[in-house]
Order: structure tokens, then sequence, then C-alpha cells
């Protein structure tokens, strides 16, 4: 696959805060790429950066072998931006909000008019042709907002953190719509901090956390070379934990403690478990490694602000 | 400066959300001129003989239908522009696509320069219903320029006061403090010449100033002895004000 975006020792700062760090990446073409990271860990500004929103302060990226920068007016009438926030023309109707914007893709009038029916009937919002947008539920929103980010026919789509605040149906809907983009070919960008949205959609993912990428690699095997495969959380006191790890931290390949629990990882649960059956813990739980803990493990459990 | 057609995309897009809005906004921006036209114009102007060579009401309508204008214009650009960026995030979504920021602040400011003209426009219509109307037709095309580009300065000073805007209050500093004071020093309802000299002077920094004597000089076909000048100072002030004003707006769009 030929490389779509490429970044180099990509920084961007505000004024004295760094919110990227000297980041490098690639992304092919027609992949699932994902940046993963906590509030502020830098994802959103480095998406900004790809779709020539916010100028890079130093290194660079290129996208479909341009180079980005704030008034690339050729990467941005390719690229497809599901915002993070809310941005829909509230003023207007759905209908209007679609064709209002193909406008400034210099889509025809016919043309824009056959593309909004195409696009309201994939995102199921045939209906709501003529709502204001103030009438529409979050999730009509999230999914009129990715139908307005298809009328170009881009070839790359951003998705920044899409079904932040969504119900489960509206969240697989809009998931199985990003499948079914990726299966035709475009490439995808996506943000987002729900670890089964990546696990769902992504093909390639990073973990940032303050302006730094942290690991790259591909989910699944991320998840086994810095989990394992299983997990056992115990709950218990602190003050036991040097006794329980005499006896069990043969059977795990790592283990961490937080707040009031402490995990153990193990590529097979089996061993562990039996042993634990044997010491009669209560309060003891085993499950499959995600790519959650991966997440966690390399961002920190504690909150962060 | 990054400006290319999509300024006219952005001005539509405007056009498709103002038609709803239409009645509301003209009762508003119609409003407080009329009530000078008639308060003023015909209460007050009873009272009062000539001015400038002619009845009071002729005196006022001119300066009336700039301030109108001005009024329009700086409030689109303050109050909608802000409603913009903070609650509907429109700058944002326009941005992402292939215009610039450039683009989408030149197109409020069209817009504004629009809203300014509709306003002028109608204080023309209802001073002509009043008995008092310009020269020729030739007059009224050349007001109409004059009032689109009153519209465009004032909605270019409004985006600058506007770039620095973070919630609605502040606009009070720019419309209580500089334009409600300028409606009063730029010869709208009164000849400035008794006003002693360091105040003409002033007055000659005040765009409304040139604006008015513009109006007035293209509504009745009367050449004024600074006429180039005021012409000049206008052009130059709406040249400043625009690249200042699409200048900070972009510093505080794109970060």
């Amino acid at each position: 696959m030929p490389v779509a975006i490429s970044a180099r020792n990509l920084v961007k700062k505000y004024g004295d805060f760094t919110a990227v760090n000297n980041i490098s990446f690639d992304i092919n073409e027609g992949e699932c790429f994902s940046f993963l990271g906590p509030n502020g860990a830098g994802k959103t500004t480095t998406v900004r950066m790809i779709h020539c929103v916010s100028p890079v302060t130093a290194g660079g990226i290129t996208v479909f072998g341009e180079t980005a920068n704030i008034d690339n007016r050729r990467i941005k009438a390719q690229t497809g931006v599901i915002p993070q926030e809310i941005t829909l023309d509230s003023g207007l109707t759905v209908y209007e909000n679609l064709m209002v914007f193909a406008k400034f893709f210099e889509i025809p009038k016919a043309e824009a008019r056959k593309r909004t029916a195409e696009l309201l009937e994939f995102v199921e919002l045939q209906g709501k042709m003529k709502s204001r947008i103030d009438a529409l539920s979050t999730g009509m929103k999230r999914r009129l907002l990715i139908a307005r980010a298809l009328l170009s026919r881009p070839r790359l789509i951003i998705a920044d953190e899409p079904t932040t605040g969504l119900d489960p149906q509206a969240r697989h809907l809009v998931w199985q719509r990003l499948r079914e983009l990726k299966s035709r070919g475009v490439t995808l960008i996506l943000t987002t901090q729900y670890m089964e949205e990546a696990e769902q959609l992504c093909d390639r993912l990073v973990v940032m956390h303050e302006g730094k990428i942290l690991k790259a690699g591909v989910p699944r095997a991320l998840v086994e070379e810095l989990i394992g495969r299983e997990v056992v959380e115990i709950r218990a006191r602190a003050e036991d934990d040097n006794a329980l790890l005499a006896r069990l931290s043969g059977f795990a390949s790592g283990h961490e403690r937080v707040g009031d629990t402490l995990y153990l990882y193990c590529r097979d649960g089996h061993a562990l478990m039996r042993k634990i059956v044997e010491l009669d813990l209560p309060n003891v739980r085993n499950r499959p490694a995600t790519l959650e803990d991966v997440f966690l493990k390399l961002t920190g459990r504690s909150l962060i602000e | 400066m990054n400006l290319s057609h999509r300024i006219g995309h952005v001005f539509v897009r405007n056009l498709v959300s103002y038609k709803r809005f239409i009645l509301p906004t003209f009762i508003v921006s119609l409003g407080q001129p009329l009530f000078y036209l008639v308060t003023f114009g015909v209460g007050m102007g009873a009272y009062m003989g000539h001015l400038g060579g002619r009845p009071y009401l002729q005196f006022l309508v001119p300066g009336v239908i700039a301030s109108s204008v001005m009024m329009s214009a700086t409030f689109t650009c303050l109050y909608d522009t802000l409603v913009k960026i903070l609650h509907e995030r429109i700058y944002e979504s326009l941005i992402a696509t292939p215009a610039s920021a450039e683009d989408v602040i030149a197109g409020d400011v069209a817009w504004g320069a629009f809203r300014g003209l509709l306003s002028g426009f109608f204080m023309l219509l209802i001073a002509a219903l009043m008995g008092v109307h310009p020269a020729s037709v030739l007059h009224v095309l050349l007001l109409l320029l004059l009032m689109a580009f009153i519209g465009a300065l004032f909605s270019a000073l409004a985006m600058i006061v506007t770039s620095f805007a973070y919630n609605f209050d502040f606009f009070s500093y720019y419309t209580e403090l500089v334009i409600t004071p300028m409606l009063f020093f730029s010869g709208v309802f009164f000849p400035l010449d008794n006003f002693p000299a360091w105040l003409k002077a002033f007055a000659g920094f005040l765009p409304l100033t040139h604006a008015v004597n513009l109006t007035r000089a293209a509504f009745y076909g009367e050449a004024f002895p600074g006429l180039f000048a005021s012409v000049l100072t206008l052009l130059l002030f709406g040249a400043a004000a625009f690249v200042l004003g699409v200048r900070l707006m972009k510093r505080r769009l794109i970060k």
C-alpha cells in the first residue's frame, strides 16, 4: 500500500506549551489509522495539522504527496472532516446544510442534490430532509456530520472522536458506516478515547500521551506484546501485595497495582486461576486482555486532568 | 492575504440562513434610525429653521441613512459573527473546506456590507415616502454604491472588535463608547460648523463624518469643498480596517 500521509518530527507549540512533541508516523492509503490518547494528548492537534487548519510549528507532513500547510486548498478539497464538536449550521435545514456545504467543494447543484439524497439515505436521515438542526437528536446530528464529510467524495476522512455522547445503537451505526467507507478504499483517520472503537475500526494505531507517541502498532499485537492474553483483577488491600505476589507472580508475566485492585497479566490464565482458587481469594475476575489495558498501562491508570 | 471566489459561497450561506430572520432583523435595524427621523426630523424639525441651506428633515435624511448603514453593518459583524464563532462554530466547519480563513472573514464582511446596504436602502424608501428623495436615479445608484462601501468599512471595524471578544458584554464598550458617540460628532444631526476647531479636527478622524458628508453630497448632487479628501479618507479607512480586521480575526481562528 502506498503511503498517503507521512509526518516527520512534527512539532506544534501554542506559546510555551508544546501540544505535539516531535512525532513521526506514516499512514497508508486505504487503511484506518487511529490516534489513541487521553484528553490533551495532542490527537486533535495532530489531525488539525493534517487537514490544514492549524499551522505546523516544526517538522512536516505530506498528504497525498503535498506539503500540508494552512493555505493548501488542494489537501482540504480531498479531505472530509467529521469534527469532534457539532458544527452544523443551526440556521439551516438538514438539506440546506448539505447543499450549502457542497458549494464550498464546487459541486454542481444537480450533482449536489443527487449526493445529498444518497448520503441522507446512507446515514438513515432521509426522512429528516426539511428538519431544522435543533430538532435532531445528538445521534442524528453526528450522522449528518458524517454525511456532510462525505459530500465531496473525499480520499481521506478524518473522524475526530466521532461517537462522543452517542447511545450504543447510534455508535454501532456510525461504526458500520465508517467500516463501509473503508471497504471502498477511503483512508480513514480516527482519534478516540474509546478503546472499543479503536478495536472495532482500526488497522494500526499510535498511543499518544502528552504530545508524544508512546507506542505504535497493530491493536491485537500491541495487546499481546504489552499485556498478554488475559488479565486477572484481584480486589485486595495493598499491604497484602508482597505476600500475594510471592505466591502468584510465577504464573503472571507482569503486574500492576492501582487503587484497590491488583492487576496480573498473563498469556494463559488457567494456572494462575487454579492457584487463586487454591488460595481461596475473594473478589477475583479473570478476563481477556484488551486495548484498554494497553492504554492504561502506557498512559497511567491515574486520572488525567 | 489568501482570498478567493469562495467569499461568494460564504455570502450565499449567510443569505440562505438569513431568509428566516428577515422580518425580525429588519424591524430591529430600522427601528432606531426611523425613530431619529420621526422625532428629530419631523418633531424637532418643526421648531428649527433651515440647516445647511435646507429644511431640517432634508438635512437629516442622508445622515440617518449613513448611520443606519453603520448600525446594521456593525451589529451584523459583532453579534452575528460572534454567534457563528462561539455557538454555531460555523467558521470552524467552513475553514475545513477549501475556503481559507480569509475567505470566510471577508465573506462575512461582505455580508455585513450587504446588511448595511439593505438598511440604508429601506431608509431611502421611507424618506422618499416622507417626501425627501435624491436628486435623480443616477444619484440613487451613486448612493447605493456609497452605502455598500460604508457598510464594508463598518463591518471591517466591527470585525476588529469581534476578534477580541469572548462574550457579548464586551461589545458594549464599542457600541456605547465608540459607535453611539460617533453618531453625535459626525454631523448627522447638526452641521459641525459651530464646533471649536479642535472638535472639528477630531470629527475629521471619525469615519462616519466622511460617510455622512459624502452621503449628503451624493443625495443632493452637491459637491463640497473637502469632497476629494473625504473620499480618500474613507477609502484609506476602509482598506486599513479590512486588512486589520481580516488579520486579527485570522489570528483568532487559526491557531
